[in-house]
Order: structure tokens, then sequence, then C-alpha cells
């Protein structure tokens, strides 16, 4: 292992995080907050109480995966495209590493940036709403399985995206809906039964609902069927970071 | 002396079916400055970028000291120093960060005093804390060349280290291959500046069509395909050239007041002698005279030429 390529590329793609501290940080927390204001206050001033936990705090775990997959998902695969875009990326590819520990270094700082948002965002909920967290364990398991899986999905993106649009298409269009769908904002035990079985086909579903159950105790699916889940996710990303570290897929002609 | 890199049977065809490279056989000496010379899109750097590890080879296998590039890439690459042709930066961050970022992606511990003294050698220095976009194109240049030689490569590709730099980055730019040369760096350099090659390369290497035409020592492959021209230049022009001196290769030039004759330095006899007693006997005297052989350029366009 090359521990010195990890942390250069590690601590080189932090230090684009301190540069651009507004956007990294601020906008995230700003539109959580105006998620609060509108799904908490206006919304939740009629809708009171899901699964006997008060709407404003119901909420929260969803808010906070929703901006840790939108920003896993947009760190890493930008992290990767940006250098392939300008050109820097011969030198990844010279530098004496292997694929593991580009990866490594890539999707581990990502997902930290994406791990240190949500903790910010779930301290700014505080603020908002009283919140318990019942099991800190699987709490903490969730935010960094899932800040893991998908900056690795994001690392994905990157390598695959051959433009911009690309680089935004997949978290627009497939992530942002199927977070939404996906019971940030409900218990699909509200839908009515031919839409809450369709919305078990919404992979984000299982982990909205775990993630949830170590805050409340209340889920949509049971908690081991989230974890599997995560899991699962986990290893089709790792499969495809694989495959494209054998094909050389888009980095190596 | 042992090689550097030893290339065997290297070539590359890409997914599109173009062979950029052609079963290329090169051995790189340990501690030499070798030029690659040839026309745009001649395999230059689609051989750099296989030995780099930026592309993988269709065929063939390079050793770099020993090291297999696939194989041991690690004990490989951590050899090579590479600066391309294109200005691929980090625009947004500083000289300073991107220059110790390449020490670590090598594998390298910090080493702010090296990094200090390559910059100061770039004449970087004064720079550090700027934007890299903050710079002018050839300074971008500089910053490459120190990332390059931020962890101590001990061979470095410098791709068309010249194209759209100014003379005195230049004249910087060669100083440094020498010195770099001087402490046991083995180079090579791509260049369409012939008369670089002329002047800094122990030996040469042509390439064109993805094929490696010749590698040669300088001094050999000009003096074993170089040609000379000897002018004569006349007190007095001649209307004509008279009938003894027809059976020369003779170029009246000048309305008669001045002959150049072309001869090959190979030749056993290279008639000079003969020429000037037929001179002499003619009548025909001489104010002066001059002999010139023909640069490196020369040869690369006839050798292009004749491959064509």
């Amino acid at each position: 292992m090359n521990f010195e390529a990890i942390k250069a590329i590690y601590l080189f793609e932090m230090a684009r995080m301190r540069r651009t501290l507004l956007q990294s940080v601020i906008s995230p927390v700003l539109s959580t907050s105006l998620y609060f204001v509108v799904f908490g206050s206006a919304i939740g001033g009629r809708i009171q109480e899901v699964e006997g936990v008060q709407y404003g705090a119901f909420i929260v775990p969803g808010l906070i995966m929703l901006t840790l997959l939108q920003n896993s998902i947009s760190n890493a695969s930008f992290g990767i495209y940006f250098p392939k875009f300008v050109g820097t990326i011969y030198e990844v590819l010279s530098a004496p590493i292997s694929f593991v520990e580009i990866v490594i270094g890539y999707v581990g700082a990502a997902a930290t940036k994406s791990l240190i948002l949500g903790v910010i965002i779930l301290a700014t909920a505080f603020l908002f709403v009283p919140i318990e967290i019942r099991h800190p364990f699987w709490m903490v398991f969730f935010l960094v399985a899932t800040s893991i899986t998908f900056s690795l999905f994001g690392f994905i993106i990157g390598i695959w995206a051959d433009g911009f649009e690309k680089l935004q298409l997949i978290p627009l269009l497939v992530v942002t809906p199927l977070v939404f769908l996906g019971g940030s904002f409900y218990s699909i035990h509200m839908l009515p039964p031919f839409w809450r079985d369709v919305t078990l086909f919404n992979p984000v579903l299982y982990l909205i609902s775990g993630f949830r159950w170590s805050f409340y105790e209340t889920a949509d699916v049971s908690v081991g069927v989230s974890i599997a889940m995560i899991f699962f996710f986990l290893a089709i990303c790792l499969g495809l970071v694989w495959w494209i570290f054998r094909t050389g897929y888009r980095l190596k002609a | 002396m042992p090689n550097a890199i030893s290339i065997s049977n290297l070539s590359k065809t890409y997914e599109g079916g173009f062979t950029a490279l052609h079963g290329i056989d090169l051995d790189i000496r340990d501690g030499e400055i070798l030029a690659l010379l040839g026309p745009n899109g001649a395999g230059k750097t689609t051989l750099i970028s296989l030995v780099c590890g930026i592309l993988n080879p269709t065929t063939g296998t390079v050793n770099v000291q020993g090291h297999d590039i696939i194989k041991d890439f690690r004990a490989a690459r951590q050899l090579i120093g590479l600066v391309p042709q294109e200005l691929h930066v980090e625009t947004f961050e500083t000289v300073w960060a991107t220059v110790n970022y390449s020490r670590g992606l090598f594998g390298k511990k910090p080493d702010p005093a090296l990094c200090e003294r390559i910059l100061k050698d770039l004449s970087l220095w004064d720079k550090k804390d700027n934007k890299i976009m903050q710079l002018s194109g050839g300074m971008k240049r500089r910053v490459m060349i120190a990332k390059a030689l931020a962890h101590e490569p001990r061979i470095l590709f410098l791709d068309e280290p010249t194209a759209g730099v100014d003379v005195e980055l230049r004249k910087d730019m060669w100083q440094l291959v020498r010195r770099l040369r001087e402490n046991g760096v083995t180079i090579i350099l791509t260049t369409h500046y012939i008369e670089e090659a002329e002047e800094i390369a122990d030996r040469v290497g042509v390439i064109n069509k993805g094929r490696l035409i010749l590698v040669e020592e300088k001094k050999e492959l000009m003096r074993k395909l170089g040609k000379k021209q000897l002018t004569l230049e006349l007190v007095e022009g001649l209307p004509e050239l008279p009938e003894a001196l027809s059976h020369y290769d003779l170029d009246v030039q000048d309305g008669g007041r001045r002959l150049v004759y072309s001869y090959d330095t190979q030749a056993a006899r290279t008639g000079i002698g003969s020429l000037l007693a037929d001179l002499n006997r003619a009548g025909i005297a001489v104010k002066d005279l001059d002999t010139e052989q023909s640069s490196l350029e020369d040869i690369f366009v006839s050798l292009v030429e004749e491959a064509r």
C-alpha cells in the first residue's frame, strides 16, 4: 500500500472542500433549513405526528439522507471527473499507486465530506425540533455506510461521465426523485396499498427507513432488511469499481 | 552500462483500430539524453504514455531498471518523472500545494527543503503561494517540470518541453536538463526543434508513422548521413563551367562567382584535392573557401521522406 499517495489524494481533496467551504457546507445547511421551514413548520402544523413522532422530527433522518446521498455523489463524481476534464489525471495514472488506492483516496475524501455535512445538519436539526437517538451505534453505521456507498457510486458516475451534463444527470434525474419518493417526508403506510408496493422497489426507502429506525424505532421495513440492502448496494458499487479497474474503462485506453 | 529502460516489441492499437505504434524495440541507456524526433502524430507521445502507464500496451514489454512496468509497476513508476506536452495543471491550487501533492502521490514523505530547492531552480519560488491560474503559460510549464521532479525521479520524460516556450525559459530548461544529467538522471525528450536535439542529445531516435526508423549516436548519425559542401568564392565570375570541371558535381551560383561542391564524407576519395588541382590548372583563382556539414534537420527530413 502506498499510504503517502492515499494521504496525498485525500488531503488534496479535503483542501478542495476547505477552499469551497461556502458551497460545500453552507448551501446544504441552508437548503435543509428551508425544508424544515416548509415541511416541518408549514405542513407539520397540519400533520402533527407520524407513528408517534412529531412530524418535524420525523423528517430529520430523511433530510439527512437526502443531503448525504446528493453530496456523496456530487463530491465523489466531481472529484474524479475534474482531473479527467482538465487532464491532470495523467499524474495519478503515472504514479506508483494502484486503482484501489486511488479509490480509497477519492472516495474516502468524498465520504468524509458527506459525513461532516450529515453531522452539521443533524446539529442544525436539534435547533428546530426535539430529536432522540435510540440506537447511536446504528445511526453512525447508516451514516458511514451510506456515505461510503454513495461516494463509490459517485466515483463511478465521475468515471463514466464524459461531460458536465452527465455528471448532473443521475443525481438530478434519479437520486433526488428516489429520495423524495422513498419516504423522506412520510411513512409509506400513509400511501394507498398499490403505491406502497411500488415504493418497495425504491432502494432509497430502505436506507431512510433503517436510518429513521436508529432514531425513533419506527420503520417502514424491518431494520434487518435495511442493513442487508445497504450491504447489497455496497457490493454492487464495489463490483462496478472492480470492473472499471479491470478494464480501465474511460480511464486508460 | 545497464539500460535505464528496455522496450521490446511494444505496440499500441487503439480501440478504433488505429495502430499508433508498431513493435518498437528500444534500449535507453542509463544516464543518457535521448531525443526522439518525429513529425506530428508519429507516435512519440503514445510511446511515452505507454512507458509511464497512462496507456495499456497492446503487445510488448517495458522494463525500467529491471522492473516490468505492469508486474512491478510500483518500482518502475517510482523511478520515472513525466512532463507531458499539454499544460495540465490544477488551476485552483497554489504552486506549493501542487508540487507537494505530486511528491506524495509518488509515495515520498514530504520534504519541504527539496521542494523549495526545485522551485528555486525553476525560478518559481516567489510564485509558490500563487494560484496556478494566475501564472503565465511559461510559468505553468515550469510548474509541470517541478511536479515531475518532486519525487526525485531517475528517469525524466520531457514531451515537447519547449513547444510554445520563450527563449529564456528554453535556455533555463536546457541548463536544468544538463544539471540533471550530471546527477545521473536519464532524460528522454521529444522535440520538433531539431537544433535542440542537435545541441543537447547524446543519441537521437527518429519515429515516423509508429515505427522507430533509427536510433543512433548523434555524432555517428551526423557523420554517417551528413553530406558536406565545399563552397568556393572565385575572384572572377565564370561565364560558363570549363570542360575540365564538368565531371564534378558542381553547382554554379551568384553569376559564376561561387562554386558549390557536394561530397560524401564517408567516401574513400572526396575529390577535393583533384578539384582544387583542376581549378588551378584551368587558371581559376579562388578567393575564399568554406565547408559546411548538413544539419540534423536535413538528415531528419531526408529520413522521413525516404520512409514515405
